[in-house]
């Protein structure tokens, strides 16, 4: 009975000109769905950054939607295709913090496709309530990665149509963020708890000592974390 | 944040009973009440009445409201008229917010009042917080020149300039062959009439050359395009020689050309009396055709409708790489052929076999075709091709027929019939290929310098396939005639007044309201990597000592830069990061 009395809350990000057309016209049309969904109007998907979605994990959201226009259809010519990379690189993010990658969707709407974006509702709902309440993972590092000048830019080269060969540009990049993520995770945890060795940096983040010790070495040298002392002969870490 | 705090007012409509009778209005107005920054909220049978909207503008001077919030229905039909009502009380329209609950509410929830209350509340809730990051804007008004260019001096371009010389505005006529009359030049008759080219197109050539407000410049291609709507600067060359133009609005008339079979594609190129449509009616025009043939064999859809209509991947082209995207389409196109139909050539294939058999009543012909399209008026051409005895035979499209040479210089056409089922052999003096019209490779130059995205199939892509048809994405660009896809005449003089229209409501006007949304490039965050130039679809960013800056003019208010921008230091306004997230957490609140 517990699992039925779970009322999930999910956000849909819906772009002005087709995905909430598209929901007006559910409306229109009385297409019933559940009353599980908020809707967050934007003039296009490609607005959305990932940081929108990440903090409504943080929130407790317990299942986001991305939609927009259909590939080719997009008001803004390709913000539907800008949406869809970042998108790869939030699932993935999603995976290093221990939140179900199928909690979060992107779906194309057209603005006649009410009943589409009715049974998208419905679907979405079930789905969520079988995967049960946001776990509540903490979130703050990847908002930060996610912000931080270097994986913007990672994403963004993509989309200048920069030309790259593509397997190997995906390694890089996921390889890229997951460093992004830990060098924010590593950051917050002396932040709160103050000076650390690595030792104890990798038992509070669960990284092996190997890997933080190589972001300490990069964090070091680009001036965001310097050494403060010594404990039981190794080094302590401060946020300079 | 704007100076002073936010007073808010909400409003919440019953919409009758299309809200009323499913959500609990009262208990939500109750609810908005203790919401932070609100000032005020009240409950309305219909807020869009008249007594609605003085009640909302009454309000805002009573409780000296400063933001606006109405839940009723969609923004999409209804955000206008609460605006204008804001306006009116002396409120900048920015600083109104809607909340959606009767189309993403009552309406979708008609069994579950209370759960529909509950979320109604959420939506209210929701837009107060979005209500109170809002920022008072501005629509920046542009000044439009009354002068006009035409690019192209086919008969869509020569109407386009005619239609607006004809009002009084002046117009530039560009184009790069040596005489006008574009396409129509080659042709001989046009369907369904009969008529001869030159009663259409020689009237209109002399119309254009009269017309003192239309300057024609032949030889003459665009080399450049600066500007935006209103305040184009074009640069015209002319066999090296350069000229500067000032103009309001373009009209992009290039047209499209007859596509001609790669050699060897249905033996065209081995064999002298393998023709196109396009070849025969010249070959009819000036009576080459001397000894009555003993049967002509056309063959419809050679290079059309071919290949697998794919979604090309446009989203590995950036508006930089036009030139990259149409190359790909013309090298995938060449040998499997254009995935569209034309439109005109089952048209054009029964005319010229009602010419040929007006010419030579004796000789036999026959169209191979798969489908015939004959629309509107003309399925009574198709039967008047059928009452002259043409001979239509469907053919298995799959299996391209073969041609051989016969005995004493005749050409076999070796096809399936497909209502038969069987290969068939058919002796013929000429064959005819019926191909598509294709886009020129002009085009994806000037799709480059407009700024103007082509489409799947390599044409000027229009704004909007059924709303749109005429306009582009781009401001006080428009398209006439097959620039935008295959056109007969009729269409093409249809889409160039429309076009001519459109081009002089924004003329007339002299000046233009432009968005108010648009992106703001915080210049001290700014490194000038000069990503949001590259990304942007409407060329607005443009790089200058090392910092982006927004061309508002330009600028449609998407968004994308702001969310792809490294440095963070592009705003999107009236989207900010602040009222996007003031929604999140508003809604992932638990009810207070």
């Amino acid at each position: 009975m517990e699992e039925t009395e779970f009322d999930p809350v999910i956000l849909a990000f819906c772009c002005n000109w087709c995905s909430y057309a598209g929901a007006d016209l559910a409306g229109t049309s009385r297409f019933e769905y559940p009353t599980n969904v908020r809707i967050i109007r934007v003039m296009c998907s490609g607005r959305i950054e990932p940081t929108f979605v990440l903090e409504a994990f943080k929130d407790g959201a317990d299942g986001v939607l991305i939609t927009g226009c259909h590939p080719g259809d997009c008001h803004y010519v390709q913000g539907n295709y800008m949406m869809e990379r970042r998108f790869a690189f939030i699932k993935e993010a999603l995976k290093h913090l221990g939140i179900e990658p199928e909690r979060l969707r992107l779906e194309w709407i057209s603005a006649g496709e009410g009943e589409k974006f009715a049974a998208l509702i419905r679907d979405t709902t079930q789905r969520i309530k079988e995967l049960g309440p946001n776990p509540l993972t903490k979130t703050d590092a990847a908002i930060e990665a996610f912000k931080a000048q270097r994986l913007r830019w990672v994403i963004g080269i993509q989309q200048a149509g920069l030309k790259v060969d593509e397997q190997r540009y995906k390694a890089v990049s996921l390889k890229i963020m997951k460093d992004e993520i830990e060098r924010q995770m590593i950051i917050v945890e002396i932040k709160e708890k103050g000076p650390q060795t690595i030792k104890e940096l990798a038992e509070a983040t669960k990284i092996s000592p190997k890997e933080v010790l190589r972001h300490i070495i990069a964090l070091k040298k680009i001036g965001v974390v310097s050494e403060a002392g010594e404990k039981e002969d190794a080094y302590l870490y401060k946020v300079s | 944040m704007g100076e002073e705090a936010p007073r808010i007012g909400v409003f919440i409509c019953h919409c009758g009973i299309n809200i009323g009778g499913v959500v609990k209005v009262p208990e939500v107005v109750k609810y908005a009440r203790t919401l932070p920054n609100v000032a005020y909220s009240e409950d309305n049978i219909y807020t869009c009445s008249e007594a609605g909207l003085d009640s909302i503008k009454e309000a805002i001077k009573k409780y000296n409201l400063n933001r606006v919030v109405v839940a009723s229905c969609t923004p999409r039909t209804h955000e206008p008229l609460f605006r204008s009502a804001c306006r009116e009380a002396g409120l900048n329209q920015y600083l109104f917010e809607m909340a959606n609950i009767r189309e993403q509410c009552s309406w979708v929830h008609a069994h579950q009042p209370e759960k529909a209350t509950k979320k109604a509340k959420d939506i209210v809730r929701m837009a107060v917080a979005r209500a109170t990051w809002l920022m008072p804007q501005e629509e920046p008004e542009l000044d439009i020149k009354d002068t006009s260019l035409v690019i192209g001096g086919g008969i869509a371009g020569m109407t386009a300039a005619l239609t607006l010389a004809n009002q009084g505005f002046k117009v530039y006529l560009v184009e790069k062959e040596a005489e006008l009359g574009g396409n129509l030049r080659r042709l001989h008759k046009l369907y369904p009439t009969m008529q001869d080219t030159s009663e259409i197109l020689m009237p209109t050539i002399e119309a254009v050359t009269m017309n003192k407000n239309v300057e024609t410049l032949v030889s003459t291609v665009v080399s450049d395009v600066h500007g935006y709507v209103g305040n184009f600067k074009v640069t015209l060359s002319n066999n090296g020689g350069k000229r500067d133009v000032e103009v309001g609005t373009i009209i992009v008339a290039c047209g499209a050309m007859n596509y001609t079979p790669p050699k060897g594609l249905y033996q065209y190129g081995e064999y002298p009396n393998i023709v196109t449509q396009l070849e025969l009616d010249e070959l009819l025009r000036n009576g080459k055709i001397k000894k009555p043939p003993e049967r002509v064999v056309m063959i419809q859809c050679v290079g059309a409708r071919k290949g697998e209509i794919r979604a090309l991947d446009l989203a590995g082209f950036p508006k930089s790489d036009t030139a990259r995207l149409l190359a790909k389409i013309l090298k995938a196109k060449k040998e499997e052929g254009w995935p569209y139909c034309s439109k005109i050539c089952c048209m054009n294939a029964i005319k010229n076999a009602i010419l040929i058999k007006e010419r030579f009543p004796q000789t036999d012909v026959i169209i191979l075709y798969g489908d015939i399209r004959v629309y509107k008026e003309y399925e009574d051409f198709y039967s008047t091709a059928r009452e002259n005895q043409v001979k239509f035979v469907k053919h298995i499209e799959e299996v391209t027929p073969e041609i051989t040479q016969g005995p004493e210089g005749k050409l076999i056409v070796e096809a399936y019939d497909a209502l038969v089922g069987r290969e068939m052999k058919l002796p013929c003096d000429w064959v005819v290929l019926s191909t598509p019209l294709i886009p020129r490779k002009e085009e994806v130059l000037l799709a480059r310098m407009l700024k103007v995205p082509i489409s799947q199939d390599g044409f000027l892509m229009e704004a909007h396939l059924k709303l749109r048809p005429v306009d582009t994405q781009m401001d006080g660009i428009f398209l006439a005639g097959a620039a935008s896809g295959p056109k007969d005449v009729p269409e093409s003089i249809v889409s160039a007044k429309a076009a001519a229209a459109r081009a002089s409501t924004l003329m007339a006007n002299k000046k233009m309201r432009t968005e108010a949304l648009t992106s703001v490039v915080d210049e001290k965050e700014c490194i000038g990597c000069g990503l949001c130039e590259d990304i942007c679809s409407y060329g607005a960013h443009y790089l200058e000592e090392g910092k982006s800056h927004t061309i508002a003019a330009l600028c449609r208010g998407c968004g994308a830069c702001a969310a792809e921008c490294p440095r963070r230091a592009i705003t999107m306004q009236h989207y900010t990061d602040e009222q996007i997230l003031a929604q999140v957490k508003a809604a992932l609140m638990e009810e207070i």
